[in-house]
């Protein structure tokens, strides 16, 4: 047992420093959800006087949420990537030879996602203070706020990992990120829900990231009696018992 | 009790839907002994290697790695072996330094002995002034050599080495030959898959030809040569695969299931 955290402890660590190499490759996910805030907030602030829209909220703090989410979820989808990486050029192998208890490598993954998640998310929290966004539920808001994108953001990444597991082909697992866009679209994150097409309504009723969206838009512009907190921490909470269930069965398959 | 540490026995390997890939392979190997498996492209010897290491499972047989089987001793196995791919599995977001480190970490080896290792290591495969640069800069030569220090970092009784030569220059092939030597003498039990001749009749006490998933003969060099009635080792590999060398056949291997792309 004791091996069982040592061994997680290491390849976290072998893990978060991919993170960063090369740092290039960090601008991506973070340079969409900054250049969609900044555009978005300044081109439709006048979206905010449109009947319907929460009253005393302009349409900067609105998406400020989005964009701290888009940060995680567009990150979220690497460790897949560096998974099907070590798969095709057979470093894969040599931890499957080692002395290690191997579900210590998909944990190593799950905690570098946690890591990058809240490196991306601090870095887009800092633009949102210094573009005046204030957080209405303090700083034990934004621990709970990180909690649930950390959730979140394992989650997702689980999709990736399965598709690695699954394919073992890295251009497919690379594609994978397209799905982001329907996921993020089709829900709150653009405008309020009474604002929606009905059509449109009733996917975003469905799609689980709403409710992530509307957990952490609560953390920042409501307080700790909106149940959009409790619903969001429960769909994240599930959708994280869910996917890593099911990539442990994915890895595990693998191995046969 | 078996004095053998590798003993094989009736393995097989057949993969979907009826590629048989090993046929009812038996062997053993001594401890100390430089053992080479030979045979042409195709012929089942990386897939016997990978089911030697437990990379891949077995349709049958039976596999005893220094008396321990992996249904039960797995880790036991993994810590007595070490395996040089014959595709070069590098983390190439890692300096060799930190990816020597790391296997020394897996491998539970105290911070005195990783710190030994690593620098002794480096030494041995003459990369010690490339030790902090990124693996991806390496050449094709210092990543075999790196590949090559890695299996070795938590000092194995047995070393798995599956076509180890592949894409060297003289030079380079020449110097891990040295090694491969220097190790064999100080005790250590070398399992080469190849099929350089040469590489064979210069590095291996004992070598098993396989062809067409089995084990088409087996002996020293000189037993070899004279049951064959062959000048050299290439003579004997021709009579008994009736391949050319380096003949490509269907590459069994394809069905790897961590070989896909």
């Amino acid at each position: 047992m004791s091996t069982f955290f040592s061994d997680w402890y290491y390849l976290s660590i072998r893990s978060i420093k991919q993170i960063w190499r090369p740092l290039l490759a960090l601008i991506p996910s973070l340079f969409i959800p900054i250049f969609f805030f900044l555009v978005n907030s300044a081109s439709l602030n006048a979206f905010s006087k449109v009947p319907g829209f929460p009253p005393d909220i302009t349409y900067r703090d609105f998406i400020a949420p989005t964009a701290l989410f888009t940060a995680v979820f567009f990150s979220a989808g690497n460790a897949g990537i560096e998974l099907v990486q070590d798969i095709s050029n057979g470093y894969f192998k040599k931890l499957m030879i080692m002395p290690i208890n191997r579900l210590t490598i998909i944990l190593g993954r799950l905690t570098e996602v946690a890591v990058q998640a809240v490196m991306q998310g601090a870095i887009v929290l800092v633009l949102l203070l210094i573009v005046g966004v204030r957080f209405q539920t303090g700083v034990l808001g934004l621990v709970a706020l990180f909690a649930m994108l950390i959730l979140f953001a394992m989650a997702w990444s689980c999709v990736s990992m399965i598709s690695a597991l699954r394919t073992q082909n890295a251009r497919l697992v690379q594609s994978m990120f397209v799905i982001v866009f329907p996921f993020l679209y089709l829900t709150t994150s653009q405008a309020p829900m009474q604002l929606l097409p009905p059509t449109f309504r009733l996917i975003a009723t469905y799609n689980p990231v709403t409710y992530i969206i509307e957990g952490v838009r609560a953390l920042v512009l409501s307080n700790w009696s909106n149940p959009a907190i409790w619903q969001g921490f429960a769909v994240a909470g599930v959708l994280f018992g869910v996917m890593v269930s099911l990539t442990v069965g994915s890895f595990q398959k693998a191995l046969k | 009790m078996s004095t053998n540490i590798i003993e094989v026995s009736d393995l097989r390997k057949t993969y979907p839907p009826d590629i048989e890939a090993v046929r009812g392979v038996s062997f053993s190997v001594a401890p100390g002994e430089f053992f080479g498996f030979l045979g042409p492209n195709g012929a089942g010897k990386t897939t016997t290697i990978n089911m030697m290491v437990n990379l891949v499972k077995p349709t049958s047989g039976h596999i005893a790695i220094d008396g321990f089987e992996f249904k039960r001793d797995s880790n036991e196995i993994y810590k007595r072996v070490g395996f040089a791919m014959q595709e070069i599995g590098l983390d190439e977001t890692s300096t060799a330094r930190e990816m020597l480190e790391l296997h020394g970490r897996l491998y539970h080896l105290p911070s005195a002995r990783i710190k030994s290792q690593v620098e002794k290591l480096l030494k041995l495969v003459e990369l010690e002034k490339v030790a902090d640069r990124f693996t991806a800069t390496y050449s094709g030569g210092m990543r075999r050599r790196f590949d090559l220090a890695l299996s070795l970092m938590h000092e194995p009784k047995i070393l798995f080495l599956d076509e180890p030569t592949q894409g060297l220059d003289p030079h380079a092939r020449q110097l891990i030959w040295n090694h491969l030597r220097e190790l064999n003498q100080a005790g250590m039990t070398i399992f080469l898959t190849t099929h350089f001749m040469e590489e064979a009749e210069a590095l291996c006490n004992r070598l098993a030809i396989m062809d067409k998933g089995q084990i088409v003969t087996e002996g020293t060099v000189d037993k070899l040569l004279n049951k064959h009635e062959a000048k050299n080792l290439e003579e004997v590999f021709l009579k008994t695969t009736g391949s050319n060398l380096g003949e490509e056949e269907v590459n069994l291997n394809a069905a790897d299931p961590y070989a896909r792309r």
